[in-house]
């Protein structure tokens, strides 16, 4: 009986740090999803990129974790802008709805590919600024990496919104978002918030990548199935809606540990088991908006 | 005399054909190599799967990022049959074929109401759980997969050598390729890409959206598992490593790249996308650059795909079907449904309709007698739109209602509204813009086409004569309305005013016992609208009921027999022009009450 008590002590916490690793590559999706209707199916190849040049940073370049977090975001962001202007803006004029979907992949292996080419194919050991110890809270061991990365990826989550709700800059992104026609005709650079997103939408990749490297590995495959995870997470919360994805990922991360003490094999299936079905009975996700049909 | 199958045969038709097949046939004995034996049987069962995701995504305009889990319901099913129950190739491959297409089946269920993002995420999951369910279930052998997979038989026991087994793979892919052709312009095509324009319009004219939703999954499923089959047999081990979330992205990349909804895209695309890690094995390492690079290119520069781009090209321009001409047949139109007794056709009561707290109908009655022109009026806000959404289905009431002909309509979707002979145009136009205006209304005749799927698929006599026979109807109907000349125009390319006139064709072939036009005269020229009245009065002289919401009151008046006014959801007057025009409460809700203390002031 206390064995199960500690395993799901340990699972909640892994759970919470996973699933807060989710909402925060979620929310990217989103903020580029209700500016422009696309979003990067790359999220998780960005970071990918954060962890390993924050790995750089961190270990060869012997910089401060602080740092090395600034650096993956500065790189992130820059490839951020750069994604927009090769894959995105090109591709929005197409009446194609989908090319996005497969202009960012494109993106993506390629990223992966050079990857691979500067940083290896092998698993690198990211070490943790904390240490490699455990914290004992009552029976349970916990990784300090995995306490920070709730506090810090949940934290920049609520700064993103604070940033959107209160800034001028932000306020501007969300008229856009709202109304692109009528942001522009109140002076707002539509493109401008365009980019904004896209850039906010890789670094928030870029910092996920950083956090999480030192509880898992840091290498070129790392970054696909979160980042499809963290799409599963946007969709189960409603991909407009900042609240239900940060909802979304934490219960993903959960469902998947706590899941993951009874059986390794549920563990796999249970988050899209999970989408299916909160589709099956809310078609925009749970706390997405309905539609209602215009004629 | 026309060989079944072929559908538009011709000489070309035939002739390509025939080319493919002996190219099928003469590949392999040339080339005589077992690599690229094995390279050919790839190239020609990816194709396969890649036509069966543009019946998805190009006609049908849905998405799928999951293909790799039905490729691999084919590829486990016949390896699993075969291996462990020993069936023959030739009982294992239909079998892995007819599960992929009853998961397909079952993956469209949540396609009717996740749209988007949503239905990808469904697809994407959908793949995911195939991957993880091959990977970790002992039944499919776990990570290891399944080994020794027999390789494919002759009926008579014996083993295909690479080469037959190619033919074998070849000719199914021709076959499949000119089945889709036929699909692709009979009815069904038309009817998928008539729902991917417009769901909305689609289902007013009869057509059950969902159902032929379902149609195109288990199509793209059946594609799809063939796939797999193939691949099973052709490699003898199979693990959950070729069911990867990769391999659904590379399928529809390669559909994207040949051109989505074009007849040769997944073909070109697909020989193109699957031949470059063969062409390009020598640069190892920057061969994901050289995949990635092809894919972003195609993608930015070709957004029609290669096949779509180049037929937009000049010098292709004559390689085009010549469209099939019609002569129009005005004897065989019949516009109305026999009428329904001496009672109303329409008859509503007490209809209430509320979003939220608002209520847009507040107790409507309405009475619509047969063969009468019947004008609903009222300010903006007053529940015109919603009355004719209602009533054609499209939202559900609130209470209330709605009987045509004496029999009771309760809540029916829009496609059954319209199986019942109510049928409409919409404010906003929404025609099915990529088909020409001939297709539209041929659309228009979804309820009284009778040939069945295998009769398109197989384009038999009677699916022939009956295209030929409501071509010659359709073009009548678009003579009618004074479109004939823009037969073979695409919708979106007619002005504003034909657009309209195009909807009220299409409409019509409804054979509607209520036709409701909503804001027909919206945006359209004054010219045009001399030309609209005309026609609303022959399709009232042709015996079909109408009921027209207009703002325009020159035109309401002329036309109208009765004509009812809502304001605030609220029937506030009823009767013949003149006694609207001097109705006190219209003109208050028109000009508001002050209004009319002047006007009386006026008359005093």
């Amino acid at each position: 009986m206390e064995a199960i008590g500690v395993k799901l002590w340990q699972a909640l916490v892994s759970g919470l740090s996973v699933g807060s690793i989710y909402a925060l590559i979620a929310e990217g999706y989103y903020i580029t999803f209700i500016t422009t209707g696309a979003l990067n199916f790359g999220q998780g190849e960005f970071l990918m990129i954060g962890a390993l040049f924050g790995l750089t940073c961190y270990i060869t370049l012997g910089f401060p974790y602080a740092v090395a977090i600034f650096g993956a975001v500065l790189l992130t962001s820059l490839m951020g802008i750069g994604l927009e202007r090769i894959a995105i803006r090109p591709v929005m004029r197409h009446a194609l709805s989908l090319s996005w979907v497969l202009s960012t992949v494109a993106v993506s292996i390629i990223l992966k590919n050079a990857a691979v080419q500067l940083w290896g194919p092998e698993q690198i050991k990211f070490p943790s600024p904390f240490g490699a110890g455990v914290v004992h809270i009552g029976s349970a061991g916990i990784f300090p990496q995995e306490l920070f990365i709730i506090v810090a990826a949940i934290g920049t989550v609520i700064a993103l919104q604070v940033f959107l709700k209160r800034a001028v800059l932000g306020k501007a992104l969300m008229a856009v978002a709202f109304n692109r026609n009528a942001a522009a005709v109140m002076g707002i650079n539509v493109k401008r918030m365009v980019v904004l997103a896209f850039v906010l939408s890789s670094a928030l990749a870029g910092i996920g990548g950083v956090l999480v490297a030192p509880i898992t590995f840091a290498w070129a495959y790392m970054g696909t199935v979160p980042g499809i995870k963290a799409f599963a997470a946007a969709i189960f919360g409603g991909l407009e809606n900042p609240i239900g994805i940060l909802i979304g990922g934490l219960v993903i991360g959960l469902l998947e540990q706590v899941f993951g003490i009874i059986n390794s094999n549920i563990k796999e299936g249970i988050t899209f088991l999970t989408v299916l079905l909160i589709l099956a009975i809310r078609p925009s996700g749970l706390m997405g908006r309905k539609e209602i049909k215009k004629v | 005399m026309r060989a079944p199958v072929f559908a538009f045969a011709g000489p070309r038709q035939y002739a390509l054909t025939a080319l493919a097949a002996a190219g099928i046939f003469v590949l392999p004995i040339v080339l005589d190599d077992p690599f690229f034996i094995l390279v050919l049987q790839s190239l020609a069962y990816l194709f396969i799967v890649a036509l069966g995701l543009d019946i998805l995504v190009g006609w049908t305009g849905q998405i799928s990022l999951g293909h790799a889990g039905l490729y691999a319901v084919g590829a486990y099913t016949t390896a699993l049959t075969s291996t462990k129950l020993g069936l023959p190739f030739w009982l294992s491959a239909p079998l892995g074929i007819l599960l992929a297409a009853a998961f397909g089946a079952l993956l469209a269920l949540p396609s009717l109401r996740a749209k988007g993002p949503y239905l990808a995420m469904v697809t994407i999951a959908f793949g995911f759980m195939a991957e993880v369910t091959a990977n970790r279930w002992s039944l499919t052998g776990g990570p290891m997969g399944i080994m020794s997979i027999p390789g494919p038989t002759l009926p008579n026991g014996r083993e295909m050598t690479a080469t037959e087994y190619f033919w074998l793979i070849g000719a199914v892919a021709l076959a499949c390729q000119l089945l889709a052709i036929n699909l692709f312009r009979s009815r069904i095509g038309r009817t998928l890409l008539a729902l991917q324009a417009s769901e909305v319009a689609a289902e007013t004219v009869g057509i059950n959206v969902y159902r032929y939703k379902v149609l195109a999954f288990v199509l793209s499923s059946v594609c799809a598992g063939i796939g797999g089959v193939f691949f099973a047999h052709q490699n003898g081990y199979i693990n959950s490593d070729s069911f990867v979330f990769a391999f659904s992205v590379s399928t529809l990349t390669s559909v994207l790249m040949g051109g989505s909804g074009t007849v040769f895209g997944p073909l070109v695309g697909s020989v193109i996308l699957n031949l470059i890690p063969t062409v390009f094995a020598s640069l190892r390492e920057y061969q994901l650059y050289v995949y990635g690079a092809i894919m972003l290119v195609t993608i930015i520069f070709l957004p029609r795909g290669i096949v779509g781009s180049l037929r937009q090209l000049r010098a292709f321009q004559r390689f085009r079907r010549t469209p099939q001409m019609a002569t129009p047949d005005s004897a065989a139109l019949d516009f109305a449904r026999k009428p329904m007794g001496d009672g109303a056709v329409l008859a509503v009561r007490r209809l209430c309709r509320s979003f939220g707290g608002i209520r847009a109908l507040d107790n409507v009655d309405l009475a619509i007698k047969p063969g009468t022109v019947h004008g609903l009026i009222g300010p903006n806000g007053s529940g015109k739109s919603t009355f004719v959404n209602v009533v054609s289905g499209i939202y559900r009431s609130t209470a209330g209602r709605i009987e045509l002909g004496g029999t009771v309509l309760l809540r029916l979707a829009p496609h059954h509204m319209a199986q019942k002979g109510i049928t409409r145009t919409f404010q906003s136009i929404r025609l099915f813009t990529e088909l020409s205006a001939l297709d539209n209304v041929m659309v228009g005749f979804h309820l009284h086409l009778k040939a069945g799927f295998f009769a398109n698929l197989f384009q038999t006599r009677h699916a022939v004569d009956e295209e030929t026979a409501f071509r010659r109807k359709a073009m009548a109907l678009l003579e009618f309305v004074g479109l004939s000349d823009r037969a073979f125009d695409r919708a979106q390319n007619l002005s504003y005013g034909q657009q309209r006139l195009l909807e009220i064709a299409r409409a019509l072939a409804v054979r509607p016992a209520l036709l409701m036009l909503d804001e027909p005269a919206a945006g359209v020229n004054p010219t045009e609208l001399q030309e609209l009245a005309r026609i609303i009065r022959k399709i009232k002289n042709a015996g079909v009921t109408l009921l027209i919401i207009e703002h325009h009151m020159e035109l309401i008046m002329g036309v109208s027999d009765v004509i009812s006014v809502l304001d605030f959801g609220q029937k506030i007057a009823e009767g013949d022009a003149a006694e609207i025009q001097r109705d006190a409460k219209v003109i208050e809700a028109y000009l508001g009450a002050p209004a009319i203390s002047k006007a009386a002031e006026f008359h005093a």
